[in-house]
């Protein structure tokens, strides 16, 4: 169910557009790595802040409130380009081991929100003061830092695995430079038989590109 | 000659690679958050200049273990990397923007300058920084040699 709707995704025009475009991929990735580059440390400022660690003279409000809008941006950024990425080859991405693990921290990210927001980053007024901060602060900041990190070298490690000879999408990337058949949309009549020797080839066109 | 032991283990050039990509998060981040300052977007309550002051260390820091990371990572392969054209353009970038941020970028969060001339000063750090990114990036990516194609 999930890999047809993976399917599906990178069957809409949109991410046909991108994956059959020049440079499109690198593109995004290259903007993924730039918005994370520009934003990324903020949220380690807000955690070590929240572990009474660094910078001195500001207060939680001045770091959690300050930066909450631009994270908030950063991340749309850095979530858009990289869910186009993946979109432009979802089949690719959904058997990936390093995706699934990346997608399940994403997961974890949302429950520590919903955990944690309520309790300490929506409540900076009971954490301000010199006492030490609750624990509750010291465990959401722990474990966003352990989180986030993983999301990192799980993003990086997504690269590490190549794709395997039978993604979909390098027939229908042909199917569509066939005038006869346009309308090629549904992935599995695509995997017939008679069209393995274009997938072969047109594997080692992609394998070539790189 | 010698094997370089950094290409003995598999695991190696990934745990360079991760930290290189968090070291130059720091770095660039740190940089970044006084550009937004200065762009009037984050961080409103602080100056540019505290906030400078306050990140300096952690800027230097990250940036170094960036670079020392990098040339390990240069190291394992230095053929692949010195005749490849998005190599050589991410080697501009970066001496430019380390040049521009001790320079230019500094005297302008030091003298609490303000209005145009410090916003184009955080767009050109900004784009200098996106640009070593971009460079880095597409290493991966293009043929080998001086051309861009």
């Amino acid at each position: 169910m999930l890999l047809s709707a993976a399917i599906w995704l990178q069957n809409i025009g949109l991410m046909r557009a991108l994956r059959e475009s020049d440079r499109g991929y690198e593109t995004l990735l290259a903007l993924h790595v730039s918005c994370i580059a520009l934003f990324a440390a903020m949220i380690l400022l807000t955690d070590l802040r929240l572990l009474h660690l660094a910078p001195r003279g500001y207060s939680v409000s001045d770091i959690v409130d300050q930066l909450r809008v631009p994270k908030r941006i950063g991340f749309l950024c850095v979530a858009a380009c990289g869910f186009l990425m993946f979109g432009m080859k979802a089949e690719e991405y959904y058997l990936n081991i390093f995706f699934r693990i990346k997608v399940l921290l994403f997961g974890m990210v949302a429950v520590h929100a919903l955990v944690f927001r309520p309790r300490v980053y929506n409540r900076v007024a009971d954490l301000e003061g010199s006492a030490a901060p609750p624990l509750r602060a010291k465990a959401a900041a722990a474990l966003s830092l352990l989180l986030w990190f993983g999301i990192v070298c799980a993003g990086r490690g997504i690269g590490y695995i190549h794709p395997p000879p039978f993604s979909h999408h390098f027939v229908l990337a042909q199917a569509t430079r066939t005038p006869l058949d346009s309308s090629g949309d549904d992935a599995a009549n695509m995997l017939t038989s008679d069209s393995t020797h274009s997938l072969r080839n047109e594997k080692g066109a992609h394998n070539a590109d790189h | 000659m010698g094997e370089n032991p950094l290409n003995v283990s598999p695991w190696t050039f990934p745990i360079l690679e991760v930290t290189h990509i968090v070291s130059f998060a720091i770095a660039i981040g740190t940089i970044a958050i006084v550009d937004f300052r200065l762009l009037g977007l984050a961080m409103l309550r602080q100056t540019p200049g505290k906030l400078t002051a306050d990140t300096r260390l952690w800027t230097m820091v990250s940036l170094s273990v960036a670079l020392f990371s990098g040339l390990l990572m240069y190291s394992t392969d230095p053929d692949k990397f010195y005749l490849n054209v998005s190599f050589l353009f991410k080697i501009v970038c970066l001496i430019l923007a380390i040049l521009f941020h001790y320079t230019i970028h500094r005297r302008i969060v030091l003298t609490a300058a303000s209005g145009g001339q410090a916003k184009v000063v955080a767009c050109v750090s900004i784009a200098l920084w996106v640009g070593v990114v971009f460079g880095g990036i597409f290493i991966e990516f293009v043929k080998e040699g001086l051309s861009f194609s």
